[in-house]
């Protein structure tokens, strides 16, 4: 099936959803936080998407990203995108979830639906610092323990010092690029 | 940084398969509580190669970013050029202003190494497989037919592992002199080693022993933990990005996908260790049969680089200054399963987000739920039949 | 210690050379004492030679081929200079291997390796010792002396010739297989001593499959020693005399079908006794990393090396004099026990290594061919197959007895210096009849086997996609 068919049966089941298409020709479902659980559930249950496998899920930090206004940027937000394939049927489709940037970021994890979910959601927890009530094991995945910060947000600082390490030479610049 | 992990149980020992040991393949650190030889937990601990691929490759412009991905699967170093410059192609081809039109002969001069490839990376995994059953000869039969490739792609690009060849719209350069009668001459050789081979390790009754119903992953759960690959085929799935999603000349070409069919003999069950070993076996087998039928289609080599027909890349600096904006998701068939780019552009000239998505890190994901029941000694073979390579899981 | 008539022999010769008589016996047998010492410390070296020279003929690699000749120049010209300056000594190594014929054998000591061995035995020497902090230091330590001991002690029955040998008592061959097991006791205090969990995991499984398979090789032993009507390992090889050119016929492979199945038995048994795959997962690279000695460096790991190396000495000894007929020659064995001591045990001795080197060579094949069995299979491997067959094998060789003890002559065989007990000789027929009977049962239980054996064999079309047409 059609990705705007699938969408208007989805539509039908949750109104709050919306689509939107970028210029690379990519359609996103737009799908807020509180319904998301059941919209994944949907999903993954109904035979008419039977979306059983969750190809990749990543993590996006919205600050700096243009809009269609020159200098102006999108906001504060962090977004998951899950792209989603059926075996059975054989359509993709991938589902944003939009939060805001800071520490009530929280997606409800769907690690009950898609088993795999449980480390691609422990790496964004860990690199962009959304939580996913849920995950069997909220722990960070790549980054130390006891590490501060989230590496992959746009305004990451870059620590000087790690225990007892030093990170940071007087006169380097670890940082290069337009998001310095 | 110190985890120390409180015995809960005075039956239970706690061991480290830590970051340094043999058979892991990597930096990975299992911590496995065991009562000496059954496993009742397992936790993998990742990060130790960690090496913030995804931030530097925000940081740096759209071509720059292909010697990145080279490092992050060094065995299968062509592949993981190929998923990310393909990426990139596909996201420039949204536009027809930025469109990008491959020569005919660099899409060969792709795939055609892509497969050889293939088959050296899966010598590497079945060898390093058997040889942490105890078996050290096979590995190195393994590794011999694996340095003539290496010889092949030395000549061709200067490298031996991370070959950094594969550009966005090519390759870096065209085949050395001779190259198409080395390439056959070592696929003729290469068949009957495969036989020996297998007739030294695949049939032993000691390495089925070890192997065949050991760790077997269903189909279900094999889907629902995001196996992709050899290790998703040997589970009865049959899916291949190669067939099913096609890219480059693989429309052309025809070969078969080896299913898994629990071959184990009367032990083996679908899915198991053995069917994993055994479909990448088979896929070397078929690789040879592609890489022939791209050297019999292969045009021959143009005075322009950039012709059509005969050239090996086509200049696409301009165009990768403003690519079109917004989100694009593809995924190539690497020999560790689907190598996926999510590539988000924000209309520059860097990538604004840039995600990799790769089989060994869904693989690993498998391990929390599989191991606990398993010998340590099967431990080390799941591992091995999985093919898990830490930088693709790490980045 | 008595070395007999060798040590008579070789102080008769000090003796016509001007050595007072007292001190020429002593003499004779200091010389005579180096032979098992040298064997004993050039094992270490020797022994890692060969196993990385049949490993690289299996991966088909050239092996050692580096550790070189000048590498080897140096070091004797250093050493047996060293009081010179090193400009000096520099100048003179330049010289020697300018003399002429010099650079020639350098190539040869170079392309074949032999370097290797002297590299591999300095290598152990000059590594640092590091005992870890929180091991136990008396059980660290001492694990390695229990282990040379149990090896060494076992050395001292092996039947080398007629003229030149150790010891020879009466229950030797029980001696060999009761000192052996004190190996497990060095095992367990290495496993444990080490305060590493792979070291305590290692040594538990060498522990239970070194205490299981102790078993059939007992039975084996008891098997031979109810044939030839003696446990001492002299009197196994005499009962095996067999006058004639082809003396071989009298060895025990030949005697009994069962010998021919309880040598396979033993040699496997062995293979596991010494920790070589396809039973090595004690000491498994991939698993526990080292086993019993992970936390063992330089000359101790060296000793526990050695241990290992002479055990599979003794399992290729024992082999040999229980089933090959010992140092007896295959042809014209009546001949060589008539010559002069000297030389009678220099052709025996040498004959006696030639065999236990070729068991040798056999088991390093074997290491690098094959791979390993899981802990459960090693133990279902014993204790469900190798006893119940090795039992098997006494029982109906006691019953074969019986039947040639009727008709059978029995009789004494004077070999050389040695008498076996009495021992039964079938007649033609008898053995005739026993091996067809073997034989005609053998096959049928394999055609049983081809039938009913595999239910789920591999696809066709798989197995001709791997291993070609021949399959």
């Amino acid at each position: 099936m059609k990705n705007d068919e699938l969408f208007g049966l989805l539509q039908v089941l949750y109104p709050d959803v919306s689509s939107t298409v970028a210029e690379t020709g990519e359609i996103q479902w737009q799908v807020p936080t509180g319904i998301f659980l059941e919209v994944a559930r949907t999903l993954k249950d109904d035979p008419r998407f039977a979306f059983d496998s969750l190809m990749c899920l990543s993590g996006l930090d919205l600050s700096k990203y243009p809009t269609a206004v020159k200098g102006e940027f999108v906001g504060e937000l962090l977004a998951c995108v899950y792209h989603l394939h059926s075996f059975e049927h054989g359509h993709e489709v991938c589902v944003s979830v939009t939060v805001p940037k800071d520490e009530t970021a929280s997606i409800p994890s769907v690690e009950p639906i898609w088993l795999v979910a449980g480390y691609f959601e422990r790496e964004i927890l860990d690199l962009y610092g959304i939580a996913f009530p849920g995950n069997h094991d909220p722990r960070r995945l790549m980054m130390p323990e006891d590490w501060i910060g989230h590496p992959l947000r746009k305004d990451y600082q870059y620590p000087s010092n790690y225990s007892t390490w030093e990170l940071k030479r007087e006169g380097q610049n670890f940082t290069s690029g337009p998001y310095a | 940084m110190s985890h120390e992990i409180q015995e809960q149980n005075d039956d239970l020992i706690t061991i480290n398969m830590g970051p340094h040991h043999p058979s892991t393949h990597g930096v990975l650190r299992l911590v496995i509580q065991t009562d000496g030889e059954m496993v009742k937990t397992c936790k993998p601990e990742i990060g130790y190669l960690h090496r913030s691929i995804e931030k530097i490759g925000e940081n740096l412009e759209w071509y720059q970013f292909v010697p990145y991905t080279d490092r992050v699967d060094y065995v299968c170093s062509m592949n993981a050029n190929l998923a990310y410059c393909l990426g990139v192609e596909a996201l420039l081809n949204t536009k027809p202003e930025t469109a990008v039109e491959i020569p005919l002969r660099a899409d060969c001069i792709r795939v055609l190494f892509a497969e050889l490839n293939r088959i050296s990376s899966h010598l590497v995994g079945v060898g390093a497989a058997a040889m942490d059953m105890g078996a050290y000869t096979p590995f190195l039969h393994g590794i011999t037919q694996r340095e003539f490739i290496n010889d092949i792609f030395e000549k061709t690009c200067g490298a031996r592992l991370t070959y950094n060849y594969i550009c966005i719209g090519g390759v870096m350069r065209d085949l050395h002199q001779g190259a198409e009668a080395e390439i056959r001459a070592f696929l003729d050789q290469l068949e009957p080693a495969m036989h020996s081979f297998n007739a030294l390790i695949t049939t032993n009754t000691i390495f089925r022993g070890r192997y065949a119903g050991v760790a077997p992953i269903s189909r279900e759960k094999a889907i629902a933990y995001g196996m992709v690959g050899p290790n998703l085929r040997a589970s009865g799935v049959d899916w291949d990005l190669r067939r099913d999603r096609p890219y480059g000349i693989y429309p052309k070409l025809k070969f078969a996908v080896p299913v898994g069919g629990a071959y184990g003999g009367s032990k083996g069950v679908l899915g198991d260790c053995y069917d994993r070993y055994i479909v990448r076996l088979l896929e070397i087998v078929e690789s040879i049969k592609i890489c022939r039928q791209v050297l019999d289609m292969m045009p021959p080599p143009a005075e322009q680089a950039d012709d059509p027909v005969g050239g090996y890349r086509v200049d696409v600096t301009k165009k990768l200054r403003t690519p079109p904006k917004g989100g694009i998701y593809t995924r190539v068939e690497n020999p560790r399963g689907e190598t996926g780019y999510y590539l988000v552009s924000d209309g520059s000239k860097m990538p604004y987000r840039l995600k990799i998505r790769t089989g060994s890190f869904t693989s690993l994901s498998i391990f929390e739920t599989l191991v606990p029941g398993l010998m340590v000694s099967d431990v080390v073979a799941l591992i091995g039949s999985l093919d898990i390579v830490l930088p693709e899981v790490d980045r | 210690m008595n070395f007999g008539p060798v040590q008579q022999s070789i102080a008769a010769s000090l003796a016509s050379w001007g050595v007072p008589h007292s001190g020429s016996e002593l003499a004779a047998l200091l010389i005579l004492l180096l032979i098992p010492f040298g064997v004993a410390f050039s094992i270490a070296g020797v022994a890692q030679y060969f196993e990385r020279k049949v490993s690289a003929v299996v991966s088909r690699r050239f092996g050692p081929s580096t550790a070189g000749g000048e590498g080897i120049l140096r070091l004797v010209v250093s050493c047996a200079f060293f009081f010179l300056p090193a400009a000096t000594r520099a100048r003179l190594e330049k010289t020697v291997a300018n003399l002429p014929g010099v650079k020639q054998v350098l190539f040869v000591v170079s392309y074949l390796g032999l370097g290797q061995i002297v590299a591999d035995g300095l290598k152990m020497f000059l590594k640092e010792d590091i005992v870890p902090r929180a091991a136990d230091r008396f059980l660290f330590r001492g694990a390695t002396y229990v282990l040379l001991l149990a090896s060494f002690v076992a050395l001292v029955a092996m039947p080398i010739s007629q003229n030149f040998y150790l010891s020879d008592f009466s229950v030797a061959a029980l001696y060999v297989s009761a000192v052996t097991s004190v190996g497990v006791v060095g095992l367990l205090m290495a496993g444990w001593g080490s305060n590493n969990k792979y070291s305590l995991l290692g040594g538990v499984r060498a522990v239970a499959q070194i205490v299981s398979y102790e078993i059939p090789i007992a039975l084996t032993i008891a098997t031979v020693a109810m044939w030839s009507g003696t446990l001492s390992l002299h009197g196994m090889i005499a009962a095996q005399y067999h006058p004639g050119v082809l003396s071989f016929l009298g060895w025990n492979l030949f005697q009994s079908p069962f010998f021919l199945i309880l040598s396979v038995v033993y040699y496997t048994a062995g293979l596991a006794e010494c920790n070589r795959t396809p039973f090595d997962f004690s000491e498994s690279e991939q698993e526990l990393i080292g086993g019993v000695g992970t936390e063992y460096s330089g000359l101790r790991w060296g000793l526990i090396f050695i241990a290992e190396y002479t055990d599979m000495i003794l399992v290729g000894g024992i082999f040999a004099s229980l089933f090959l007929g010992g140092y007896q020659s295959p042809i014209g064995e009546q001949w060589i026990v008539a010559l002069p001591p000297v030389w009678e045990a220099l052709v025996h001795g040498a004959i006696f290594c030639a065999k236990f080197l070729a068991s040798i060579g056999v088991m390093m094949w074997l290491r690098w061919t094959l791979p390993r069995f899981r802990i459960d299979q090693v133990m279902r491997m014993a204790w469900v197959r190798l006893i119940p067959l090795s039992l098997i094998c006494l029982f109906l060789l006691a019953a074969s007895m019986l039947w040639f003890g009727h008709d059978g002559q029995v009789a004494q065989v004077i070999h050389g210096r040695f008498v076996s007990s009495l021992v039964v000789r079938p007649e033609g027929w008898q053995t005739a009849s026993v091996w067809g009977a073997t034989i005609l049962v053998v096959a049928v239980l394999v055609v049983l086997a081809k039938k009913y054996g595999d239910p789920k064999p591999m696809p066709e079309d798989v197995r001709k996609a791997l291993v070609g047409g021949e399959g």
